[in-house]
């Protein structure tokens, strides 16, 4: 089968997958089976088709297992949101991946040459660093909550709200990418001194410069969850950049000593580290901020799920007799717990599996491309998206302190879904970049 | 009276949801094997030691056309898709060499192209502002590969065979 035919293929599962999702949920709720559910996949199915005749127009030699991937992973968002939040949340949600196929569009056509994103790269990194200290600026931190349970990740403006942290990821990738092409060497290199190679001061700057952003990060967003995808991510560039590992460990070294101390000294921080050490004692549990709850009903949560799951619709969203949420924000940051107590070990695990190969498309992207800047590029973009469901899912499963990231494609949410769509987008134009035949 | 019809909705999907990902992992893990140059290549094709000198089949050889040139991408001074022949090499710079450039970060005698036999190879000649090989600084002696990107100072120029 030629490339373009594959992803073509790849889409049928996808639409069937969303017909027997809503399908499923449709007979949990109203009792019987209708075909409103063969329209939904219809709609998706067409989208999908949409998207793919553009890629097979503009990017005929693309990666042709990204696309289908990326639709599996939004039918997953688009059933278990319209099933936990209802159809307005649903629609809306539709709404965002139709204009997150529109911005991936523009992107491909925009940014046909990325190469040239390098000539802004300053601009760029400081736009993005600017973007991220928003939310903090009176005026446009949101109205109704200054803070989103305690982090600061949203600005208003007008009646829009957007999470910047979603975007600015991208651009710091951009940046590193570019500006390691030109270091690598002389960072790879460096002095030794007893025997150890110490890259050269002003070289370093740029690494430093990361761990102060992801500092500034907790210091002033009080974010962990953001703070340790941007850093992570970076620190997988600047490994395959230089192929030093003593700069992974410096990197991690400094930034728990930055975390432990900011943690203990930043009460919400603490908060949540508490909650995360401590998620059943009584006191926690029930306490009226900082309280546990949230995490501890997201694990009772998966247990019910068991191998198969309950199924669709089957899982408990209310406290039974009250309308009191019996996860709190179950469509966004804890959708994954949602997802296992539904469809169970298996689904979750396929879940994470859909993530494992998306972002081992990423690499193969990297792998395959023929200048340092692309594959530098491909490489943190994939990491930060592994990062990013690493840091989500860690927290809703309880294996790092629970903090709010969306998983990518699936949460409820209009910036994340954009954002990655543009990720995925560029993705797509380094795969096709690099798997072009040469001219002859 | 729809709960087996649920029940099999939930399996169905998990079926599908498997087969898709089955799909997809078996036909990347075939791709990933032919990036690296096909199956067991390595135990077939004789040890290349320095890459450069590819064993070609001479039949082959005869067939192909072997047209070594350098095209202007933009450059100061050349008219952008002119192409430069490379049968014999080149050295590029501002001074009375074969191809001159008037980009002020060139040097005089800045780069040198040479052929051999069917590869060519560019070298940086100590340059002031360096040369850059698909966007990176070169370091020593670099064969060229059909389509690459050559770039001194703000000219560009493109590498075709």
């Amino acid at each position: 089968m030629r490339a373009r035919n594959r992803e073509l293929f790849g889409l049928v599962p996808a639409a069937l997958l969303l017909t027997a999702g809503f399908a499923a949920v449709f007979i949990q709720e109203s009792g019987k089976l209708s075909n409103v559910s063969l329209v939904y996949g219809a709609v998706f199915l067409g989208l999908c088709l949409a998207g793919h005749i553009f890629i097979r127009i503009t990017l005929p030699h693309a990666d042709p297992y990204i696309f289908p991937l990326v639709a599996v992973l939004a039918c997953f968002g688009l059933v278990m949101i319209y099933r936990i939040a209802g159809a307005t949340e649903a629609r809306q949600q539709a709404q965002w991946f139709v204009l997150g196929l529109f911005l991936f569009a523009g992107t491909v056509m925009f940014f046909r040459d990325y190469r040239k994103l390098e000539n802004y790269r300053y601009l760029i990194v400081i736009g993005s660093i600017v973007f991220m200290v928003l939310p903090r600026v009176p005026g446009l931190e949101s109205a109704t909550q200054t803070q989103t349970y305690g982090a600061y990740l949203e600005i208003h403006v007008g009646s829009v709200t957007f999470q910047p942290t979603e975007f600015a990821k991208i651009g710091l990738v951009i940046f590193l990418a570019s500006y390691l092409r030109d270091h690598r060497q002389a960072l790879a290199e460096g002095r030794k001194i007893f025997g150890y190679r110490v890259p050269p001061l002003k070289h370093l700057g740029p690494v430093l410069l990361l761990w102060g952003v992801a500092m500034l990060i907790l210091v002033f967003l009080h974010d962990i969850g953001s703070s340790l995808m941007f850093y992570g991510g970076l620190l997988s560039i600047v490994y395959v950049a230089t192929q030093r590992v003593s700069f992974v460990v410096i990197g991690l070294v400094a930034f728990g000593v930055g975390a432990w101390y900011l943690g203990t000294h930043i009460p919400h921080i603490d908060s949540r580290v508490q909650a995360w050490l401590y998620p059943f004692k009584p006191s926690l549990y029930n306490a009226q901020s900082g309280s546990s709850y949230q995490i501890a009903n997201g694990l009772f949560s998966q247990a019910q799920g068991g191998l198969f799951g309950q199924g669709f619709g089957q899982a408990l969203l209310t406290v039974p007799g009250t309308h009191d949420a019996y996860v709190p924000l179950s469509d966004t940051d804890m959708i994954y717990a949602v997802i296992t107590d539904e469809l169970g070990l298996f689904g979750a695990a396929a879940l994470l599996l859909i993530y494992l190969l998306l972002v081992a498309r990423g690499f193969k992207a990297a792998m395959l491309a023929r200048d340092s800047f692309s594959k530098l590029m491909a490489t943190g973009l994939s990491a930060i998206l592994a990062i990013q469901v690493f840091v989500i899912v860690g927290g809703v499963t309880r294996v790092i302190p629970f903090t709010g990231v969306t998983l990518p494609f699936v949460s409820y949410g209009g910036s994340s879904i954009m954002a990655n769509f543009i990720l995925v987008a560029l993705l797509l134009l380094v795969s096709d970049r690099a798997r072009r035949p040469t001219t002859t | 009276m729809l709960q087996p019809v649920s029940v099999g909705l939930k399996f169905g999907f998990l079926i599908v949801l498997y087969l898709f990902l089955f799909w997809v992992a078996t036909s990347s893990l075939f791709d990933l094997r032919r990036g690296f140059g096909g199956r067991g290549s390595g135990a077939a094709a004789p040890p290349d030691a320095t890459g450069i000198h590819a064993t070609v089949d001479p039949l082959q050889v005869l067939g192909q056309e072997f047209e070594p040139r350098l095209v202007v991408d933009g450059a100061l001074g050349h008219k952008p898709g002119v192409a430069y022949d490379l049968a014999s090499g080149a050295t590029l710079g501002r001074g009375d060499v074969e191809i001159q450039l008037q980009d002020p970060f060139a040097s005089t005698r800045h780069a040198k192209i040479t052929r051999q036999g069917r590869t060519l190879v560019i070298e940086d000649l100590s340059s002031t502002n360096g040369t850059y090989l698909n966007d990176e600084l070169l370091n020593g002696p670099a064969p060229l590969r059909d389509g690459d990107q050559i770039r001194i100072g703000d000219s560009k120029f493109s590498y075709y065979q």
